[in-house]
């Protein structure tokens, strides 16, 4: 990655507007064409940097009100089979593994939507089944306070020199 | 899927099949060309100025939060991870903002459980991250014993993605 792919990425915090050719303006302000623009972010896409580029939707706006971090205990010879098997479904839209710590032995994270609770906690219950794994807990989310599609680019001091 | 879920996302009554192609084609398999508009719209059989119009009209609706890049933090070579404090009810607003005012957080959410506050953290390397996170315990007074200090280990889904139809 060089400095202009940095400030591309920088000026794309807010998103591309609703116009025929979205890039082109980007791309005057980085001093390449907008064809060169595209192809660095295809590329970026390619190396994962951009782990997504694409329209992100309000999930409230469109009736979904249960959002939930859904934790799970999986043996470690079992993990990849679990994770492989929850992330096939729409609903799940992360799954992570993570440290554990001696008083928090949840190893597998799921983020699950729908619309609302019951739904989600039924769903919850029968993938329990269908993996056999009965230690979880559900968190529900009750109040966002930052949601930040990007995350990391911002201050100039975040750029490797 | 064998598995039906009781929690198939449906969009709300009022978008048309068109809208609903449309919100999941930009969302799922976004072309990364200079007209991206225009092959949204061969694909769902309509022009590149109706794909405009229906995206500002969905927009103006409040549907459309964004349309743009997620980015890896890992891959930028940063450091992050995810932070859960168990915290009195009453404090939960004021740390939230405390953590807010901090910057590089990238999520923060109140959740109902023990733990009720969780948020993900970013820094340039895992010094900086260390950093982030005792001046945050210092200015929040949040005890280390109340915290949970989750790194991903590996990640196996990271989709954003909502089916409409």
């Amino acid at each position: 990655m060089d400095k202009t792919d940095w400030e591309m990425l920088s000026f794309l915090q807010e998103g591309i507007p609703l116009v025929r050719e979205p890039f082109s303006d980007l791309a005057e302000r980085l001093g390449i064409t907008p064809d060169e623009a595209v192809e660095r972010l295809r590329t970026l896409q390619e190396e994962k940097v951009i782990r997504k580029f694409g329209l992100f939707v309000w999930k409230s706006r469109l009736g979904v009100a249960a959002n939930a971090m859904v934790v799970w205990k999986v043996p470690s010879n079992r993990i990849q089979d679990v994770a492989e098997f929850l992330s096939e479904f729409r609903e799940v839209t992360h799954c992570y593994q993570r440290r554990t710590t001696p008083k928090w032995r949840y190893n597998l994270y799921t983020m699950i939507h729908g619309r609302e609770r019951e739904g989600v906690t039924d769903f919850v219950k029968r993938l329990s089944d269908r993996v056999g794994v009965r230690d979880y807990a559900i968190l529900f989310s009750v109040k966002e306070f930052v949601r930040r599609s990007t995350g990391p680019i911002g201050p100039s001091r975040f750029r490797k020199q | 899927m064998p598995l039906d879920s009781a929690t198939t996302l449906k969009a709300t009554e009022r978008l048309d099949p068109i809208d609903r192609r449309l919100l999941e084609k930009a969302q799922d398999d976004f072309p990364l060309i200079v007209r991206p508009w225009k092959s949204i719209g061969n694909d769902l059989g309509i022009t590149e100025k109706e794909v405009i119009k229906r995206l500002n009209r969905l927009s103006r609706r409040g549907l459309i939060r964004r349309i743009g890049p997620a980015l890896d933090a890992r891959r930028l070579g940063m450091a992050s991870t995810l932070i859960a404090m168990k915290l009195p009810e009453k404090r939960i607003q004021h740390v939230a903002s405390l953590i807010r005012k901090r910057g590089n957080v990238s999520h923060c959410y109140q959740r109902e459980h023990e733990y009720n506050l969780w948020f993900t953290i970013v820094a340039r390397d895992k010094l900086e991250l260390e950093k982030m996170l005792k001046e945050i315990r210092r200015r929040t007074r949040v005890a280390e014993n109340d915290t949970l200090n989750l790194p991903a280990t590996r990640i196996f889904k990271t989709d954003v993605r909502f089916q409409l139809t």
